[in-house]
């Protein structure tokens, strides 16, 4: 069953022309000339229950704008969201009762008292019935060990403890899909660990659909078998991770240790890093194998070591940041 | 409809506990507002009486009959900073994003803007308030009998909703502007010069707008007049603690209309 439907989303916005000086600001004053932005374009895309999906894209892709529209805070200009089957524009209320949102750069603990003071708050405004209450703050205390914090005032949290209680904050009243913006965030190693395993957990034990952005490829890798990217507004890739990189990614990298300084190029394979006798060749799976071109590269040259290398989650982020049209 | 009142209930009682337990957290900055927002006020009275003093009286209303009107506006003032203050600070919720976390939850977005917050520090503006206005009952012989007592609080109710609408009114113009601006200092002098003395004493076109357009003589100036039975400045007789009442509603209603419209306009801020 589709949790989410987001349909030819689109988002612009109103920009106001500005001419260049002193001179432009007067002309502006009375000349408006208004130009229109297109955060989101048409974006359309389902997400299944249980799904962990990893919304990705670069700084000023349209991200945010699209967690922002999916829930309820903003407006799309055109297009809709449906999460289980309601408009996210127009019933916010009884949508936002099955959604958690976690933004990593920003809390919604207060700030000034114990942790503890806003889960009952959380508890109130979400109608959080006693004992389903005591049992989500016992499931998040195996998973997170929320109880040791839990009497500490939020502003004397550690940035790692901070994240741990903003998402048990949102994970309190049940809900069926949780979105978690840059969740990882300036965090430390063992705070990532936490976090993905936090992910891991209630998407196993709750079956809680869940959407994060992240810039983090490790996120990606441990968590999502699923993955967006968009650029420009533009949904850019769809699909599990491992298509996604065959589809777009389909090279491997050889590394290749000569004995010396000295390297030889190839003409099926391109030399991308050379730093020593280090050498390392990227080359397109369908048109040459690995075994092929360390025959043709030793004809050329003796070889004392190599080693491949598939094409990474970083590879993949690169070439879609680009515009998914670069050669490799 | 009852289960909303009971929910809407327990989570106001909620955001209280929490905004005392900051207040506990904080305790010497409770003490500081102590010490400086009853003198802004006990100074502003001092200039009353001077004037009077010299005058013999502003617009024909004595020095008990101004201490009633001058604390009436205070204690309105005062409930107003506990219950609207956010008003004032809109903008910054507004350019800060600060109302994507009210959008995601289960509530009434202006209710949380309100509420989320109680600012308690209001308070120390009501114990001045409480003071000049009750040195003026007994200046005036004022009489708390049932009925009075009564109108005092449909006053009061009245007021505070006329204050804190029109704070969120100017305050929803951010949602146009987009600029952050700190509107306290301008509506406080606006509402002081306004509430804290006789009406009369301005010109008829800017008393007319100030009990039409925005009706601010509401908020003290005629149910005092009323309540002292000032019969020269009193309009509406018999009914106008009910006026104030009324314009509460109908301000905050307007108010209302007025934020929401805005709120679909709202951009969040960049992540």
């Amino acid at each position: 069953m589709a949790v989410i439907e987001v349909k030819n989303l689109t988002k612009e916005y109103k920009v106001n022309k500005k001419g260049k000086g002193l001179g432009g600001a007067v002309k502006n004053l009375f000349l408006r000339e208004k130009a229109i932005v297109s955060a989101v374009k048409d974006l359309s895309f389902t997400i299944e229950k249980g799904e962990i999906v990893a919304f990705i894209g670069p700084n000023g892709a349209g991200k945010s704008t699209t967690v922002k529209m999916m829930s309820g805070i903003l407006n799309p200009t055109k297009g809709q969201v449906l999460i289980n089957g309601k408009d996210v524009a127009k019933k916010r209320k009884e949508v936002v009762m099955d959604l958690g949102v976690v933004f990593g750069q920003r809390t919604q603990l207060n700030w000034d008292l114990r942790l503890g003071e806003s889960f009952e708050l959380l508890k109130r405004i979400y109608r959080i019935p006693n004992d389903r209450y005591e049992e989500n703050l016992r499931i998040m205390n195996d998973i997170l060990g929320i109880n040791e914090i839990i009497d500490i005032p939020v502003r004397q949290l550690s940035l790692g403890q901070r994240m741990r209680g903003d998402l048990v904050a949102a994970m309190l009243h049940s809900p069926s899909v949780l979105f978690l913006d840059e969740p990882t965030i300036g965090l430390d190693v063992e705070g990532k660990y936490a976090i993905r395993k936090f992910i891991k957990e209630i998407n196993r034990v709750k079956g809680t659909t869940v959407i994060l952005t992240t810039h983090d490829l490790g996120d990606i890798q441990e968590l999502c078998e699923r993955l967006i990217i968009i650029n420009n507004g533009e949904l850019m890739e769809d699909g599990p991770l491992r298509e996604v990189t065959e589809r777009i990614a389909p090279f491997k990298t050889l590394v290749v240790e000569f004995y010396d300084g000295e390297t030889v190029e190839h003409e099926k394979a391109e030399l991308f890093y050379h730093e020593g006798n280090i050498a390392k060749y990227r080359f397109p799976k369908a048109d040459i194998t690995a075994a092929q071109l360390i025959e043709e590269l030793s004809a050329k040259k003796e070889i004392k070591d190599v080693s491949i290398e598939e094409a990474g989650i970083d590879d993949i982020i690169r070439i879609a940041y680009q515009g998914g049209n670069e050669k490799i | 409809m009852l289960s909303s009142i009971k929910h809407y209930t327990s989570v106001t009682w909620e955001y209280l506990k929490l905004s005392i337990l900051t207040v506990f957290e904080y305790p010497a900055n409770m003490i500081g507002w102590l010490i400086s927002n009853p003198l802004q006020f006990i100074v502003g009275f001092a200039t009353i009486q001077f004037v009077v003093k010299e005058f013999g009286d502003i617009s024909g209303w004595n020095y008990g009959q101004l201490a009633f009107l001058y604390g009436l506006a205070i204690i309105s003032h005062a409930l107003s900073m506990i219950f609207f203050v956010q008003g004032w600070f809109m903008g910054f919720f507004v350019i800060e994003g600060d109302f994507d976390r009210y959008m995601l939850r289960p509530m009434n977005v202006l209710y949380q803007f309100c509420f989320t917050h109680f600012n308690l520090i209001g308070i120390t503006d009501l114990i001045p308030g409480i003071c000049v206005f009750v040195y003026g009952c007994i200046q005036v012989g004022f009489v708390f009998n049932l009925r009075n007592i009564v109108a005092l609080l449909a006053i009061l109710v009245g007021a505070t909703f006329i204050r804190g609408g029109v704070y969120i009114i100017i305050g929803s113009s951010t949602f146009w502007t987009k600029s952050v601006a700190d509107f306290g200092g301008y509506t406080q002098e606006f509402f002081d010069k306004t509430t804290m003395y006789p009406l009369s004493m301005y010109p008829e076109s800017v008393q007319f707008i100030l009990t039409f357009v925005i009706p601010i003589g509401w908020v003290s100036f005629y149910p005092a007049a009323e309540l002292m039975g000032l019969s020269k400045d009193a309009f509406m007789p018999g009914v106008a603690p009910l006026i104030s009442l009324g314009a509460g509603a109908a301000v905050f209603a307007v108010a209302a209309v007025i934020f929401y419209m805005g709120l679909k306009r709202y951009e969040s801020a960049g992540s």
